[in-house]
């Protein structure tokens, strides 16, 4: 389903893939962690488009993307046709501020999809109550909660209908009494079979709904296995060091 | 929107979101031409039109032509009784046409009025530009001095003290070449007498007739010495124009022989040269209006004149601050997603037109454009001139506000599968916008008070009109006052709308 091979990428001038290789089958369940900055959201960013990179390729449901020099039209649509096989969740929610929630959920598969306006609001409906917030429908994001903008944010993605959802640290700005609402939408969805990736620091989480974990470090992935595998037998000692730091005990 | 946009920009949809711009900017554009066209010229024209536009400047205009105190929304003078009487024999009506003085003679190249007649001397130099009918009045120039100051009583005592006059007049020219003179150029007729009454100045040389109206009636002034020099007043008339001034040369001829002309010179007590006679007899004559009569009229006969003129600075504002609006929009587009040429195009405008004053924009457009073969009327080129200043300051009004939309809204849009465009439309746009709404706002308050600037290019809206009804009754303050009430109650409004959209953006929400 994503396929990314040879990657290389800096920052100006500041190298931070030097050849990143990574594959991710349909229905799979890939986490990835790692300390901060070691490049997990630089990655995702990567594979929908939002960030070029110098060199490698990264394929999505049989989409290629090559390094983005030159942003020639066709590669802008090939940018765009995988964006909408893939939905991206961002940390800070990113809900539009100037749309109610249905608003929000309705814009892209109308704007975008063509879908009539009213189909697309009864699909909403149906993603408000998959989230549980059917009564906020007509609410604007800044009167919810953290954890009802992130979760009409999953919602969102969803109303494209992708084929994967790319999850930034969903969790991060929240509250802690808001994380497990978000976790148990992720949780469901990854029940339901979605293709999922997901960056995230919350370690017991990635444990338990994790096919597969990948540890990322100054932009390399240092060791990939089951979570069982990593959280209890590391064999790198660089995942042993980050774990150490980051879990309890 | 076609492949040339397409080139231009990096997506489609920016150009839906242009094409919206300027089919806006494209109906604001349509609706300015709606306006007056410029006069044109030749004698058929004139016939076929109905009436004569001739030109001439009302602002302290007395006795050429000048605001009636009694109706201030209409002009009488000397030579408004000649232009009537010019028209009438031309078989069509006389229409003035309001120009600063030291303009008249680029307004009438331009196309803007078939003559003008203004107190303008024959001069060679003005025989260069424009042709002149046969001398309608011959002038003659006189000195006025303080009453407490007896050192002076000619020309010649002058030297080493400070002289005022109006630019571009003979009289300027006799003073320059006086010798040791400390010229002082006044664009209006009435503020060198106030600061001769004063003392900023030593004396005042100008034409005799203002000399009579505005100098001599002030008690603390007096005359110095008898006339000097003299002169004719011509009517300019556009070059190649020929038929126009035979025609003209005619009727003046006719007018002499008749006894018309004596009639209305004597009416205004300008018939003969010895300006003693023209003082003592003035408030005798009817239908002679003298400046006490008009500082007395009540304040209420020049109210439909301001109000008029507030009407004028209203519609040019608001037409120009649409153009603002709409055309920096086009711009803050164009320079922040568009390809090089069209970014650097944009940015290189926003800054040349915030880098020149707005003054001479508007003179180019005014008077530069026509040595290019573009004539503009004076209402679209206040609209054009205000709104393509405005629009550059609108423009950095709105990047600041795409700047200040944090770039996750950006990214999330695009990652929903949106295009820029349609990003950039939906999603960053209305933010923006929102967060430019107070000082758009502010900017159009500050338009309102700016569009005074358009009376440089023949427009009267309410400060021209205040100058003008102020400059004939000297009731600077109480007109001041008036206007100054007028602009308050045009702009008050807004402030008040601003500070409204500044809390609610505040109040965060919606
Ligand atoms: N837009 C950018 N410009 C320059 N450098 C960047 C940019 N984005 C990320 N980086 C750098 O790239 C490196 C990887 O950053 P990235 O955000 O991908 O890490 P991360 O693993 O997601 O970290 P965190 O856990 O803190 O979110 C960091 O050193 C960061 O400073
Ligand atoms: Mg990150």
């Amino acid at each position: 389903m994503i396929r990314v091979r040879g990657l290389r990428k800096s920052y100006g001038g500041q190298l931070l893939f030097r050849r990143l290789d990574l594959d991710i089958s349909k229905g799979e369940v890939v986490v990835l962690i790692g300390p901060s900055g070691s490049g997990k959201s630089s990655f995702l960013r990567c594979v929908n488009g939002l960030e070029s990179f110098e060199e490698g390729e990264v394929t999505v449901g049989g989409i290629a993307l090559h390094s983005i020099r030159g942003r020639s039209r066709a590669e802008g649509e090939a940018i765009r046709r995988v964006r909408l096989k893939v939905g991206m969740v961002f940390q800070q929610f990113n809900l539009f501020p100037h749309m109610s929630v249905i608003g929000n959920i309705v814009e892209a598969p109308v704007r975008v999809l063509g879908v009539d306006r009213e189909t697309a609001a009864i699909e909403a409906r149906k993603l408000l109550r998959r989230i549980n917030i059917e009564g906020k429908a007509d609410s604007y994001p800044g009167e919810l909660s953290g954890g009802e903008q992130q979760r009409v944010a999953i919602a969102r993605a969803l109303a494209m209908r992708p084929e994967a959802m790319l999850f930034d640290e969903p969790t991060s700005s929240l509250d802690p009494e808001m994380v497990g609402e978000v976790l148990s939408v992720i949780r469901d969805l990854v029940g339901e079979g979605m293709t999922t990736v997901i960056a995230t620091h919350e370690m017991g989480f990635a444990r338990e709904v994790a096919d597969r974990v990948v540890v990322f470090d100054k932009g390399e992935i240092v060791e990939t296995g089951p979570p069982e595998e990593i959280f209890s037998h590391p064999k790198t000692e660089r995942t042993r060091a980050f774990l150490s730091r980051v879990l309890p005990g | 929107m076609g492949p040339l946009t397409a080139y231009f920009f990096r997506d489609r949809r920016i150009e839906r979101t242009l094409g919206f711009a300027s089919l806006f900017l494209a109906v604001v554009l349509l609706l300015a031409q709606a306006a007056p066209v410029a006069a044109g010229g030749s004698l058929d024209k004139i016939t076929e039109r109905g009436y004569l536009i001739w030109g001439s400047d009302a602002e302290g205009g007395a006795p050429y032509v000048f605001p009636d105190p009694r109706d201030p929304s209409h002009l009488i003078g000397f030579e408004v009784d000649l232009a009537d009487a010019i028209a009438k024999r031309l078989g069509v009506k006389a229409r003035q046409g309001q120009n600063a003085w030291d303009s008249l003679i680029p307004a009438l190249k331009r196309g803007d009025f078939d003559i003008v007649m203004n107190g303008i001397e024959i001069t060679p130099q003005r025989k260069e530009e424009v042709l002149f009918s046969l001398p309608y009045y011959v002038y003659t120039e006189q000195l006025v001095v303080r009453k407490d100051d007896n050192t002076i009583s000619a020309i010649g005592d002058l030297k080493g003290k400070k002289a005022g006059t109006l630019s571009g007049t003979v009289a300027q020219e006799i003073l320059t070449k006086g010798g040791g003179i400390d010229v002082r150029i006044y664009s209006g007729q009435v503020e060198p007498y106030e600061d001769l009454a004063i003392g900023r100045i030593d004396g005042v040389l100008l034409d005799l007739p203002i000399a009579a109206y505005y100098g001599k009636t002030n008690p603390k002034l007096r005359y110095a010495g008898g006339p000097i020099g003299e002169g004719y007043y011509g009517i300019a008339i556009r070059k190649g124009n020929d038929d126009l001034k035979a025609k003209i040369d005619g009727i003046l001829a006719e007018l002499l022989r008749s006894g018309e002309l004596k009639r209305i010179y004597q009416k205004w007590d300008l018939w003969g040269p010895p300006q003693e006679k023209l003082t003592r007899l003035y408030r005798e004559k009817t239908g002679f209006v003298g400046l006490e009569e008009s500082r007395k009229a009540p304040l209420s006969t020049f109210l439909p004149a301001l109000l008029k003129g507030a009407g004028i600075t209203i519609l040019i504002s608001s037409t120009s601050m649409a153009l603002a609006i709409s055309l920096g929009l086009l711009l803050t587009v164009c320079r922040l997603y568009g390809r090089p040429p069209l970014s650097t195009l944009s940015t290189a405008y926003i800054e040349v037109y915030r880098g020149t004053p707005l003054l001479i924009q508007l003179y180019i457009l005014y008077y530069g454009l026509p040595n290019i073969g573009i004539s503009l009327s004076p209402v679209t080129a206040a609209f054009l001139g205000l709104g393509m200043n405005y629009a550059a300051y609108e423009a950095e009004i709105y990047r600041a506000g795409i700047i200040a939309v944090p770039k996750g809204q950006m990214e999330a849009a695009l990652s929903l599968g949106m295009s820029q465009g349609l990003a950039l439309r939906r999603v960053v746009l209305p933010q923006a916008l929102r967060i430019a709404t107070p000082g758009v706002t502010n900017d159009f308050i500050a338009l309102f008070k700016d569009s005074s600037l358009v009376s440089v290019i023949a427009m009267v809206e309410l400060t021209k009109t205040y100058s003008i009804l102020a400059a004939s009754t000297l009731r600077f303050f109480e007109l001041g006052l008036i206007a100054a009430i007028l602009y308050f109650c045009m702009s008050y409004p807004l402030s008040i709308l601003a500070r409204r959209l500044e809390e609610r953006l505040k109040g965060g929400g919606r």
